[in-house]
């Protein structure tokens, strides 16, 4: 507990919180675009709750890799810049405690501001006139199967950091990564099961089938599954940099 | 008592053995200065005594009980250390990062306080480490290590890239320390640099403990060069060349690692030999020339 109010002290300066603002922003402006153009093109009068959620799950896989990879890195970079690891170590909290100590500070902005995103596309659907009821089920299937995804992806990224000094090498994967979950609605499903980026078109909860947009209904086994087997990944490679030694 | 002993602590990397069979003993309130060449293995010792890299073979003991996984966070919570670079996050303040400490390390504010006046940082602490000095970086580092109130301070090359002002500061820091209990372990390649505070020398070469004593013990253990004026150096030379490598510089012939009874025989012989002796006399020798002549050889 004391490792985690020491990240959170950490994060001061950092501009998270920007970035985390800035990841809002972006879902939401990329949203609110897809959202308003295919209400006004779409002859229909009625306008469904599936616009804004299709927009979402389009704009989170665009904006959340790369920027997460970002906060990942800021966080991390700070210990390689100030001897902070061996620092750490000599206060008795090993490399793989700290990394999990960031996992939960910088996790709590990534999924809050990914929530904050979410319930921003309410607001949207509101806005660009959806009268329907809510389907509050599956709003809020998608926002956790976001929040997953985003925290794997996290995860993988703090651990990318901590291994590889230089952090293009890190903010490099991030492109890479956009790439993927952009480019995932396209593949296969057992294509997309391949990556942890490829799990954003998984959880996809509309989507666009010729003029129509259409709800889905997310593939919530896949997601727990990237949960699950994320999670142990990540303990034991963070148990693994527990043991690791300094250099000589 | 000895406050650390290791017991032929080695740490070998492949075929490559970085710290061979040091057997290190570190009296309690000591200055202890660990002396060796850059890539003797002086880093690699202090880390494997905290822990921080496990040795191949041999033990480590601090305060009487063996250093290992089971015993390091309570060990740990008695050493403070500097090991590499200054520690301290360039983005936060000096404060912060002392809040920080305090909380890893469960401190009571007065004990930052005291270890901020002990290394006379107070009016620096709202300014970001970022732009610190790198002497006020050293301070901080030294303020972060001594929170804990430690009974044992590791100090790997405190003075890397202080300026002579820096150093003298950090002199006289670790006498301070020493006055007040604390035993301090300092690393360095440069006798000068702890020559005038440390009570115990350790010296490492090529990974082997060469040397561990006093100051006066290095001196009496040291043998230094015989010289000897001839009238004919030449003719002594050529009676001496069989036996011992001599150096001829003028008048005077150089003999190098002969003791007493060596060099009575060698007077002996050449007076036998009508050499024109005229003077016998060992080379004067600064603790550094003594220092040198020790790790260039890596010999007593």
């Amino acid at each position: 507990m004391t490792t985690v109010r020491n990240e959170f002290a950490k994060l001061r300066h950092l501009h998270i919180g920007a970035i985390a603002a800035l990841l809002v922003a972006a879902i939401v402006g990329l949203t609110f675009v897809g959202a308003l153009t295919a209400a006004t093109s779409n002859d229909s009068t009625v306008v469904s709750w599936a616009l804004p959620l299709a927009g979402l799950s389009l704009a989170v896989p665009i904006a959340s890799p790369l920027l997460i990879a970002v906060m990942a890195s800021r966080t991390v970079e700070v210990e390689h810049q100030s001897n902070g690891w061996l620092s750490n170590q000599t206060q008795g909290a090993d490399r793989g405690a700290l990394v999990r100590a960031k996992l939960v500070s910088t996790g709590l902005v990534v999924g809050g501001a990914t929530v904050a995103a979410s319930a921003a596309g309410v607001f949207l659907g509101t806005a660009i006139g959806v009268d329907q009821p809510l389907p509050a089920g599956l709003w809020l299937g998608y926002t956790a199967a976001a929040v997953t995804a985003n925290l794997v992806i996290l995860g993988l990224h703090l651990l990318i950091s901590a291994r590889v000094d230089n952090q293009l090498v890190a903010l490099g994967v991030g492109i890479v990564g956009t790439v993927i979950a952009i480019c995932a609605s396209g593949f296969p499903s057992w294509a997309a099961h391949l990556t942890p980026w490829g799990y954003y078109s998984l959880a996809s909860a509309a989507d666009y089938r010729g003029e129509q947009v259409v709800t889905l209904n997310p593939s919530y086994a896949s997601i727990v599954a990237l949960g699950v087997v994320g999670a142990v990944l990540f303990w034991f490679t963070t148990v693994r940099l527990d043991r690791q030694e300094v250099r000589a | 008592m000895d406050i650390v002993r290791t017991h032929s602590l080695g740490k070998r990397y492949d075929t490559h053995t970085v710290v061979d069979d040091v057997n290190l003993r570190i009296p309690e309130g000591c200055v202890y200065g660990f002396l060796g060449p850059n890539g003797s293995g002086k880093s690699t010792t202090m880390k494997m005594l905290l822990s921080l890299i496990r040795p191949t073979s041999g033990e480590v003991e601090i305060l009487g009980m063996s250093m290992n996984h089971d015993t390091r966070r309570e060990l740990l919570s008695h050493i403070g250390s500097l090991i590499e670079s200054p520690p301290g996050y360039g983005h936060l303040t000096g404060a912060e990062n002392l809040r920080i400490v305090q909380r890893s390390l469960g401190l009571h504010a007065a004990q930052i306080e005291r270890a901020v006046a002990t290394v006379r940082l107070q009016e620096h602490l709202d300014k970001r480490v970022k732009n610190y000095s790198l002497g006020m970086k050293q301070r901080l580092g030294i303020a972060m290590a001594l929170a804990r109130e430690p009974r044992l301070l590791i100090l790997d090359e405190p003075t890397n890239g202080l300026d002579p002002a820096g150093i003298e500061e950090i002199r006289g820091l670790l006498r301070h320390l020493a006055e007040h209990g604390v035993t301090v372990m300092v690393s360095s390649h440069l006798l000068g640099e702890i020559d005038k505070t440390a009570n115990m020398l350790g010296i490492l070469s090529q990974g082997r403990l060469i040397f561990q004593g006093t100051r006066d013990e290095l001196f009496a253990a040291s043998t230094p060069d015989v010289l000897i004026d001839a009238i004919d150096p030449l003719r002594a030379s050529s009676v001496l060349q069989q036996k011992i490598p001599v150096q001829i510089d003028d008048h005077t012939l150089r003999l190098s690692g002969i003791d007493d009874r060596g060099t009575a025989q060698v007077v002996t012989e050449l007076v036998g030999a009508n050499a024109g002796v005229y003077g016998v006399r060992r080379e004067d020798q600064s603790l550094e020339d003594v220092f040198m002549n020790l790790t260039k050889g890596g010999r007593l």
